[in-house]
């Protein structure tokens, strides 16, 4: 039986011969135009990766970060794709030149969008895709078989779209990432510019870490 | 060259066993003529001690486990339109001379390109699954002899040379006549020609005249060219009928492969498809398929099929299908420098119809804003293939939070103070309203009463915080959505 590795790095360097998909680093951003989402992330959403994004309570901001992104890739010409599985989506909301880059899936129900989210994840043409389960009964997504998730997260590893997951309550095990909006944004915001909301707004980071060129142990 | 032959051998042999994958590496014989006077037409290599003409109870006999079966004449004529197509990509001038055997008239093609393309149509038939040759010369017999010689592709260069290797039997020449010219030691085609046409008139006759003309390979038939495909469809019955999507799946291939060749063959490509299924129970399962972008690869149109066949359940077997391919140009394009194109275009496209076989199609796509102030009013178009460049910032910004739709809307009961609503009851929700913004008033198509609508909408923030749109039309209230 082989001796265990004697220090970190050698065992770093064990479990990257294993697990290189496990261990291969980002490929790259995608800045989302929410200056605490992009702080916290390093820069913003990372491709190959699995975000979620759990809006703790309603009017916390969600549908404005979908809003910013829209307008945060369409400035950088990024192809973007929404999987919108409560077919909550309301293109007036933007600037109708902030929808020419985006795909819409408005899905009926949970298998339909999981159906779509897993072709999306295996395309290649997309910067973002985002999936969006909010609207769907928490008792629904529970269900959800825990395989599923991890099929998306394999099929995204080897791809270079960034994956974000909105939810209410933190659904995906095993995620990359997980930021929670919680604090409600009130009623007398309303003149106040979208892109100054998405820069007032404050995320909790539940899960990650950003990730740093290896050191030398 | 002037002529071409495309042959496949064994031609009844190979198209059943195209159609019955099963029969592959199996001893298999087909039969030709009814009870005791079937005699066998053509045979497997696996099948050992038979041969061409024998009857077919002497053959299974000689031969324990040979399986005999009748010519699929269904097959045969699919076979037939696979090989049309190809061959109609050498030259538009094509004739069926036999069974799985094509003439085409090379006159005007460049050599150098036809023997490059002739290699090219056997690997389009090997990729369709037959095993054929291809023979080119001054004239459809020495063409047909070469495709008859070859393995592969043969263009004869010099026709004394080939004729001297060629056996006599080449231009099947009768008993007595084959007796006479081994009498002279006469054994190759290029032997009889070298002898003087009017010298073998005297001695055999016109016969004699005509074999050596056949021998020297020539020809000046006019060939009856077949005429081009105007619609490109396949249609074929299940006997007994189909419960399953494997054998349906399957020859859904096949004859997609057929079709697309034929498209080919014209210079098209499919922009639509049409699916019809004939069920037992007399009705119909129709579908129609718009391809995302104009193509003629079988993969593509298969992924389309086959993502909208794993989700049809039927009430009934299926007796027979129907595919047609809508024709159309191929597509053309030159992007320019500064395009912010697709990384892998087939893939974007595919997968598109596949989303739309999952979710339906009039739920993918870019959405746009409808002309009309109705809320809720949404258009989706195609996805652009490139993404243009950014229009300028709006001068007024957009502001406050950002609606998400609730679809359908929630009922809702809302009680009034002064004309404005401080509380809200619904089966997903209750909850006084701590702050409310409105009213705001939008109406249209006042100038048809059948058709005008009026809604009064309202933001209100509830007393846990959130903020929701609710919206009166008439004397109903309903929670359009959620400000978030």
């Amino acid at each position: 039986m082989p001796s265990p590795p004697s220090t970190v790095a050698a065992l770093r360097s064990l479990l990257a011969a294993r697990f290189p998909e496990r261990n291969r680093r980002s490929t790259g951003v995608v800045a989302t135009g929410v200056l605490a989402i992009d702080r916290a992330l390093g820069g913003g959403l990372p491709a190959g990766r699995l975000t979620e994004l759990v809006s703790a309570a309603p009017s916390t901001g969600g549908q404005t970060v979908m809003a910013q992104l829209l307008r945060t890739t369409r400035t950088a010409r990024q192809r973007i794709a929404l999987i919108d599985a409560a077919n909550g989506f309301v293109p007036d909301e933007v600037p109708s030149d902030a929808l020419r880059h985006l795909v819409w899936v408005r899905a009926h129900n949970s298998p339909e969008a999981f159906a779509a989210a897993d072709i999306l994840a295996r395309d290649g043409n997309y910067a973002v895709i985002v999936f969006d389960l909010r609207g769907l009964s928490e008792r629904t997504l529970m269900k959800t078989p825990s395989g599923l998730w991890h099929r998306l997260r394999h099929a995204v590893e080897s791809r270079p779209s960034a994956f974000l997951v909105q939810s209410t309550t933190p659904l995906v095990p095993a995620v990359t990432w997980r930021l929670v909006l919680n604090r409600p944004v009130p009623l007398s915001s309303r003149r106040t510019a979208k892109t100054d909301l998405a820069n007032a707004m404050s995320v909790e980071v539940a899960r990650g870490q950003i990730e740093f060129e290896e050191q030398s142990a | 060259m002037t002529h071409s032959v495309l042959l496949i051998p064994d031609f009844a042999l190979q198209s059943l066993r195209r159609r019955e994958p099963r029969t592959v590496g199996k001893a298999v014989a087909i039969s030709h003529g009814d009870g005791r006077k079937a005699r066998i037409l053509q045979f497997s290599p696996e099948a050992r001690g038979i041969e061409v003409g024998l009857a077919v109870t002497l053959a299974m006999a000689r031969c324990p486990g040979l399986k005999i079966l009748p010519r699929d004449l269904d097959a045969e004529n699919e076979s037939t339109r696979i090989l049309v197509a190809v061959a109609l990509t050498l030259s538009p001038r094509v004739e069926i001379s036999g069974d799985g055997y094509c003439t085409i008239d090379l006159q005007g093609a460049d050599a150098k390109h036809t023997e490059t393309r002739m290699h090219a149509c056997i690997g389009e038939l090997a990729a369709a699954g037959f095993s054929a040759r291809a023979g080119a010369g001054e004239s459809t017999l020495l063409a047909y002899y070469a495709a008859q010689r070859t393995e592969r592709v043969l263009v004869i260069r010099d026709n004394a040379d080939f004729l001297a290797q060629l056996p006599l039997g080449f231009a099947t020449p009768t008993r007595s006549q084959t007796e006479v010219l081994t009498g002279w030691g006469i054994t190759t085609l290029g032997g009889l020609t070298n002898l003087p046409k009017a010298e073998i008139a005297q001695r055999l006759g016109t016969a004699g005249v005509q074999l050596w003309e056949r021998a020297a390979g020539e020809s000046n038939r006019v060939l009856r060219l077949v005429e081009p495909v105007k619609t490109f469809e396949a249609k074929w019955e299940y006997d007994p009928p189909v419960e399953s999507m494997e054998p349906l799946l399957f020859r859904l291939r096949r004859f997609a492969e057929c079709v697309a060749l034929e498209l080919r063959a014209a210079g098209m490509v499919a922009d639509k498809l049409s699916l019809v299924l004939r069920l037992e129970d007399e009705t119909e399962h129709r579908r129609e398929f718009r391809l995302p972008e104009p193509t003629g690869q079988v993969d593509g149109w298969m992924r389309v099929l086959q993502a909208h066949l794993d989700t049809v359940r039927t009430e009934a077997r299926v007796l027979g299908v129907c595919l047609t391919a809508n024709p159309a140009r191929p597509p053309e394009k030159q992007d320019s420098l500064f395009d912010t194109g697709l990384r892998d275009p087939a893939a974007f496209w595919e997968n598109l119809a596949r989303l739309g076989a999952v979710v339906g199609d009039n739920c993918v796509g870019t959405p746009g804003v409808a002309d009309t102030w109705r809320p809720d009013s949404i258009t989706l178009e195609k996805p652009a293939e490139t993404i243009p460049q950014p229009a300028d910032d709006p001068i007024h910004p957009r502001r406050g939070l950002t609606l998400r739709r609730f679809r359908p809307q929630w009922c809702a009961r809302v009680r009034l103070e002064e004309d404005r609503p401080i509380f809200v009851e619904s089966d997903e929700f209750t909850g006084s309203i701590r702050d409310a913004h409105g009213p705001f008033h939008f109406s249209g198509m006042w100038w048809q009463p059948e058709e005008a609508w009026h809604a009064e909408v309202w933001q209100v923030e509830t007393d846990n915080g959130a903020i929701y749109q609710i919206a009166r039309t008439r004397d109903d209230w309903s929670v359009e959505g959620v400000l978030d």
